[in-house]
Order: C-alpha cells, then structure tokens, then sequence
C-alpha cells in the first residue's frame, strides 16, 4: 500500500476530524484512502488492509459509531467526523471489555482480522446489547478470518454482551 | 481536486462545470474499489457526504421519498420487505453504512441488489441538474450494461416508491455473506393486484420481465398460471454463462425462484 499522489500536483485538502479522541488538523492527500492516511500518515497500524474491495472487513473503523471500510474511504470524507480504531479502545491502559474477552478466549490466530472482528463486535453492541448468536452472525458477516477461528470469536463476543450486561445492572 | 459541497445546489453547479471530468463520490464501494486496483484515477472528486439533507427520508400518502445519501443500512430498517431484504443482503455492515441508494443505481451493476427490488417497486428516480429537475420511472433509467440515463451534469436526488405494494424478495449466491449475486429477484403485487417481477444477474441491466408479468395480468394468479408464466419468464431473460454459473443454470434458477416468492406472495 502505497500513498497515491494527486495528478494535478496540488489541492490538499485541510483536514479537520477526531481519531481516538485526538483532534487532527492536517493538510492530507485528498485521494488518499482513510486506511492508508490512518496507517502511512498516522502510524495507527492497528487498521489493517487486505482485500482492499470491501470483502474482508480488516480495515474496519467506527466513524461517528457505525462501522465503516477504511480501504473505501477518501480521507476527507471524515472531515468534522469522529473516528475510532482499534487504538482508541483501551482507556487507561486497560484494554475494552470486548479485547479482554478476545484474549481470555483466545480468540485470536494470526490476528489480522481481529482489530475489525472487535469493531465489528463494539458497533453491534452499541446498539444492541444482547444480541443472539444470529445476530452476531450478521454484525459480524463482513469480516473474513482466513483462520477460520469464528467459534472461539462468537464465544468471546457473548461473553463480552453478558458482562456488559452484568456491568449495566 | 476535492470539493465537498454542503448543499446538493452546490453539488450540481460543480458538476454542471465539470461534467464528466468531476467524479461524484459518496460511499465509495464501487469507485475507490477501482481506485485501489489501478483501474480508475479520477482527478476530481465531488463528494456528496457531506451535503445537508441528502439522507433524509420523507413518507407521505403511500409514498417514501429516499434521498440519494439513504444507506443501504437505512433502506434495511423500512417497513418494505422486498427493499429492506435486499439491502440487508448487500456486503456487510461497513458497506452497508457507506453504500448509498443512489449510488446503487448510478453504478448500474446488472447484479444490483438494490436494483431488483427498486424495480419491483416501480420506483422513480429523480435527476437533478442546474438546468432543473425530471422524474423517470427506473426502468427507463438503465439504458445498457452500465450505462444510464444520467446527463454529465446530472446526479440523482432521490428515489421515491411506493409502501403500498405487497413484496417479497430473494437471492442467490455462492457465499453467506457479502454475496454477489448468481440470480436476485424481486416480485411485488400493486394495490390492483398487477404483478411486477423484477430480476439481477440475468441481463446486461438488472431487468423488469413484462413478458410474464402480462401473462399474469391476464392469467391471474393461480398454480397453473404460476408455472406457465415461469416458462415465459425462463424464455425472455437473457442471462450470460460467466465464472458465477452457466446461463442455463441462472436461467432454470431464476425461474424456481420467481415461482417460489410468487407462491409464498399468494398463499399468504
């Protein structure tokens, strides 16, 4: 993955937004997906790029809450947006509920797919706090683990809603 | 260049000076998919994310008016089956929070899920411009693979379609999820009991099939019509043999399908 350059040599475009919290004013590459700004510009290379069409879901970000393909994004498109990667999770070096699961589980092989599984998981449980296992099927049928470990990341998901739940009470 | 118009007049007078050389750009699943293969590099982007409004959607006397930014993710939460079912098929999440209804069309992909059901529906699509405004049904607005009614300086606006049909909607692919389609077809009944049959990936458009809707407007909707309009729908589709199926299979599918979403459509 290589930054693109603008043929026209110029017009780059003034970048306002939050990722992780962090107010970001910058003059970007306009044609620059967000996964590349985030990962090449920003050294947040927990967002990963694999497929690059849409498939495989391991440049997941939340944008504003909703989990969106980074890979299909042009980095101004969040201009005024608030995005969140796998970075901005942890809150005082404590990891999210939803990573704690991850590793207490193991669900996590090669690792490549888990930064999007994770959003994946947090978009769906931010608006659905029990959701059944067809549903996780669902929030979560756009991330690929080429490992195959789907068992081990469903349960840690569960697990995940069930202390959410436990925590609310 | 990147402009990132508030208003959709904006929209259309930066479009209106550039014309085919300023790219619109909303969800980016089609365009910056090319992008990332090296098979498109557009110079100028006119992003339409960020124009006021153009997520709104509106219901009034039997109708919703979807503007151009409705989501797929917004289209699955509508109380219209058949549109609601095939947006829930589109991608997965992420794609179907930055996929819009508009871009759907524009895109004029022969395996549109969106497509299917939007004709079904007989939606209408609105196309803007700064020379001002017409409404075309959606059927009128595929012209060939790929091509559309779109004017250089044109950009949809909106979709507007009915909530009083009775639908139904289905698809099949080789995968679970994020599935293109083999064969999807839509079916709806109107309040006159008209029947609409509407299928993808069987044509260089996705495909309204009047032949057997018209047996069926004269038929009536019984087992026997039923079957005898399949035979008439698996003689005017004309779909391709590629890497997805063989054109006998889409051809045999497409039929079982369109019999089965009409019997349950009957029956309940």
């Amino acid at each position: 993955m290589s930054a693109r350059k603008t043929k026209n040599g110029g017009g780059l475009w003034p970048l306002r937004c939050t990722i992780n919290g962090k107010k970001i004013s910058r003059r970007v590459q306009p044609n620059q997906t967000l996964l590349d700004f985030l990962r090449l510009e920003l050294g947040l290379t927990g967002t990963k790029g694999a497929c690059l069409e849409g498939e495989c879901g391991s440049c997941y970000v939340l944008v504003d809450g909703k989990p969106m393909n980074s890979c299909m994004m042009l980095v101004p498109q969040v201009q005024d947006r608030k995005v969140i990667t796998i970075e901005g999770l942890a809150k005082g070096g404590h990891l999210d509920i939803v990573q704690q699961k991850f590793v207490e589980c193991g669900a996590v092989q090669c690792g490549y797919c888990t930064p999007g599984l994770i959003l994946a998981a947090k978009a769906l449980l931010a608006t659905n706090r029990h959701p059944t296992r067809e549903e996780f099927l669902v929030g979560m049928e756009g991330n690929i683990c080429r490992c195959t470990g789907y068992n081990t990341v469903l349960r840690a998901c569960e697990l995940a809603a069930d202390e959410m739940g436990l925590k609310k009470k | 260049m990147f402009y990132q118009p508030k208003t959709v007049q904006e929209a259309l007078e930066r479009k209106a000076q550039l014309k085919d050389r300023g790219s619109f750009i909303a969800g980016g699943t089609d365009l910056v998919v090319l992008m990332n293969a090296g098979k498109a590099a557009p110079e100028t982007f006119i992003d339409l994310t960020h124009v006021k409004g153009l997520n709104a959607i509106h219901r009034h006397n039997g109708t919703l008016d979807l503007a151009g930014n409705v989501t797929h993710a917004q289209c699955g939460r509508l109380p219209v089956r058949c549109l609601a079912q095939a947006s829930l098929s589109v991608g997965g999440p992420g794609i179907r929070e930055l996929g819009t209804i508009a871009g759907n069309l524009a895109t004029a992909s022969p395996a549109g899920d969106g497509s299917t059901a939007l004709l079904a529906l007989d939606a209408e699509v609105e196309l803007s411009s700064v020379r001002g405004t017409r409404r075309l049904p959606l059927d009128k607005f595929f012209v060939s693979y790929r091509k559309t009614a779109l004017a250089p300086d044109e950009m949809i606006t909106r979709v507007s379609i009915p909530t009083t049909y009775q639908t139904d909607w289905a698809k099949n692919g080789k995968r679970g999820a994020v599935n293109i389609s083999v064969v999807a077809a839509a079916v709806a009944i109107t309040p006159k009991k008209d029947v609409r049959i509407a299928l993808a990936s069987v044509a260089p458009t996705p495909t309204r099939c009047y032949q057997a809707e018209r047996f069926l407007a004269e038929a009536g909707l019984g087992a026997d019509s039923i079957r005898k309009a399949i035979e008439i729908l698996r003689g005017e589709i004309k779909p391709i043999t590629d890497h997805r199926a063989s054109a006998d299979y889409k051809t045999h599918l497409a039929g079982v399908m369109v019999r089965r979403l009409l019997e349950n459509l009957v029956n309940a």
